[in-house]
């Protein structure tokens, strides 16, 4: 980022290489087990508490319908909550992109005179580069959920959208702390390391010019907005600093205080299987001598609003659910994805914003469709991450291997001759070929498996052998 | 079923790590009493002017070791105590006290969010909010830790519980 907000050119921006950094990440296998576990343990969670709501499918139904209506009528709704939010003293700005969004931050930051800024999880702003934005222009600012701070002292990314330090052991959160709060070494007690945080983080509650936070729900009706959190960070942010600025991607309206309810039941039931958050707070204007701004972020969200495949993907609620419970994103790490929001719905919103670089992300997953079944919103994830497949196939974005071989396939199962003649020839090369080298021409599926043992004819034989007459038994 | 809808209500609080006492509408001033003992800094929203220093920035409730307000309506699904501005009065002592007290009366129990938001009209206040449990973190290894950034405990004064 350049000191106006422009993004930099960047030339030859790297593609992400999800399976290379999943292998990575896989070279260790107990921590990896241990990974899965952590995850899984969440979505077992957010299992007990959907059972425990009779009307959990009829709220799914509900939010999705919500959720889509709104997006059909996103204008209409975006003008009713900016006139709402002005008539309730709230300051409102539209940012088309990333670098009008942090231009619009440092410029009320600059206004105010504030230098020191604690901000509460925000997809949003870690979508924007936000923090290494304004720290090159001379603002601190501290993020204040225990996780967040994790990865900053840390110098790392959130690796989870709501459980952003969910790759790491006490043990690593214990040396971090020792390391910046001067906590003793070898300290890995989670109360305590907590306690340590709440000292630290007070004081930067009690000394900032400005607290930034996100937003989980705008209401276009009313013109407020509502922000969840466990940790209560982004309501001491926004209680004790002047300035309360929330930044918000275009897709977080809802029309009607009435369909808030429907959210907020499935939200942390969603995500941590809380029945609720903690605090569940809502603004609709600011207190006398201070200052509340929301900022409207488009941020290709429009595009991906205009594309007929994808435009479902916008109802995502930021629950995390489809990410506990993916198989692929439980044994890669969130880091694998390279992208801000990681897991099956990082997958399908980030190939919008850069295909090229992002291509390999709909690989990474297996179609199964547990992300679709826990989805508090139904968004149809598998089916857009297979769609997202076609136009990577089509882009010409597929490994050249990768492309060589499913041609050659492709050109064998259209030839019913050369099909059984290949199949004929696998069978008795595949029964005589060493394992380890039948292994590796097997590519990557069987670098880690044991294969089945080859059969010793073909289903067309074996047929024609049972059925003489072709008919079904 | 008012019945159902308190028991349901002090399990869902429990849940959430919130202490429920059941108490009779009169008399609450002695439980109070006797809940903020041997506690040095006392705010309560319940009464015009609070006790210790005043009123200044809402740093200055920093320090406070119990904060004391009314709630509107509790959520019996969930737990969750409906704090606007205008029952706190001080909208940053209910972050930073050490312990928070809620005053709710059976009669305002409702079943669930939907209830809830029938009830109450979030956009009559420039601040409200839905207070569930105590602050708590799980962002280390799961681990669940009562009392992160906000208070370490809470305690609701469920009044005219049979």
């Amino acid at each position: 980022m350049t000191s106006d907000g422009r993004a930099l050119v960047v030339v030859d921006e790297p593609r992400v290489n999800h399976a290379a950094a999943a292998a990575a990440f896989n070279a260790d296998e107990p921590r990896v087990d241990w990974h899965d576990q952590a995850l899984w343990f969440v979505r077992e969670k957010r299992d007990r508490a959907a059972a425990s709501v009779p009307e959990w499918e009829a709220l799914r139904d509900r939010a999705s319908a919500i959720k889509e209506h709104t997006l059909s009528h996103l204008d209409q709704y975006l003008v009713q909550f900016e006139a709402r939010a002005m008539a309730n003293g709230v300051h409102v700005h539209w940012a088309t992109d990333a670098a009008e969004h942090n231009r619009i931050v440092l410029e009320i930051l600059r206004a105010k005179g504030a230098t020191r800024v604690v901000k509460s999880k925000s997809m949003l702003t870690e979508e924007c580069h936000l923090n290494p934005f304004l720290h090159a222009s001379g603002i601190e600012v501290i993020d204040t959920d225990l996780g967040e701070r994790i990865v900053q002292l840390r110098k790392e990314t959130p690796s989870h959208i709501v459980l952003p330090a969910i790759h790491l052991k006490k043990e690593e959160v214990g040396e971090t702390f020792h390391e910046h709060l001067g906590t003793p070494r070898g300290l890995a007690d989670p109360v305590a390391l907590t306690a340590a945080a709440r000292v630290h983080l007070r004081a930067h509650f009690l000394a900032a010019d400005a607290a930034l936070t996100g937003v989980n729900f705008a209401i276009a009706e009313t013109g407020g907005f509502v922000v969840c959190t466990n940790e209560g960070n982004a309501d001491l942010g926004a209680a004790l600093a002047p300035v309360h600025i929330a930044s918000m991607g275009i897709e977080k309206l809802i029309p009607r205080v009435a369909d808030l309810p429907v959210f907020l039941r499935l939200l942390a039931r969603s995500a941590t299987g809380q029945p609720v958050t903690v605090y569940t707070s809502h603004v609709h204007g600011a207190e006398p001598g201070r200052d509340v701004h929301v900022i409207l972020v488009d941020n290709g969200r429009t595009t991906q609003l205009g594309r007929e495949d994808f435009w479902r993907s916008l109802k995502c609620i930021r629950c995390g659910a489809c990410m506990n419970t993916c198989p692929v994103y439980r044994r890669s790490g969130g880091h694998s994805y390279g992208a801000t929001v990681p897991g099956p719905i990082g997958a399908v919103l980030t190939p919008g914003i850069d295909l090229k670089k992002y291509a390999s992300l709909p690989f990474a997953s297996t179609l199964c469709g547990s992300c679709t079944a826990v989805c508090p919103v139904k968004i149809d994830l598998d089916a857009q991450l297979y769609k997202w497949r076609q136009h990577v196939g089509d882009a010409g974005l597929v490994a050249k291997k990768k492309a060589f071989a499913m041609r050659a396939v492709a050109r064998m199962l259209a030839r019913p001759a050369l099909f059984r003649r290949v199949g004929a020839l696998a069978r008795i090369t595949g029964r005589r070929l060493p394992a380890r080298i039948a292994r590796t021409l097997s590519g990557a599926w069987g670098t880690t498996r044991t294969l089945p043992d080859l059969p010793s004819e073909s289903f067309t034989a074996w047929y024609r052998r049972n059925r003489p007459n072709g008919a079904p038994r | 079923m008012a019945h159902a809808l308190v028991d349901e209500f002090v399990d869902a609080a429990h849940m959430a790590a919130a202490h429920v006492e059941r108490h009779p509408a009169s008399g609450v001033g002695a439980v109070i009493e006797r809940l903020v003992a041997g506690n040095d800094r006392v705010i309560s929203a319940l009464e015009t002017s609070p006790r210790g220093a005043p009123y200044e920035t809402p740093q200055s409730f920093d320090d406070t070791d119990v904060f004391i307000c009314r709630a509107v309506i509790g959520v019996a699904e969930n737990g969750a105590v409906w704090l606007p501005l205008s029952r706190l009065r001080y909208r940053s002592a209910l972050f930073l006290a050490t312990q928070v007290i809620v005053l709710l009366d059976v009669a305002d129990l409702v079943l669930d969010l939907h209830a809830a938001y029938d009830a109450i009209a979030p956009q009559r206040e420039t601040f409200g909010t839905f207070v569930t449990g105590p602050s708590k973190t799980a962002d280390i290894e799961q681990s669940l830790v009562v009392g992160a950034h906000g208070p370490k405990a809470l305690t609701i004064l469920l009044l005219g519980a049979d």
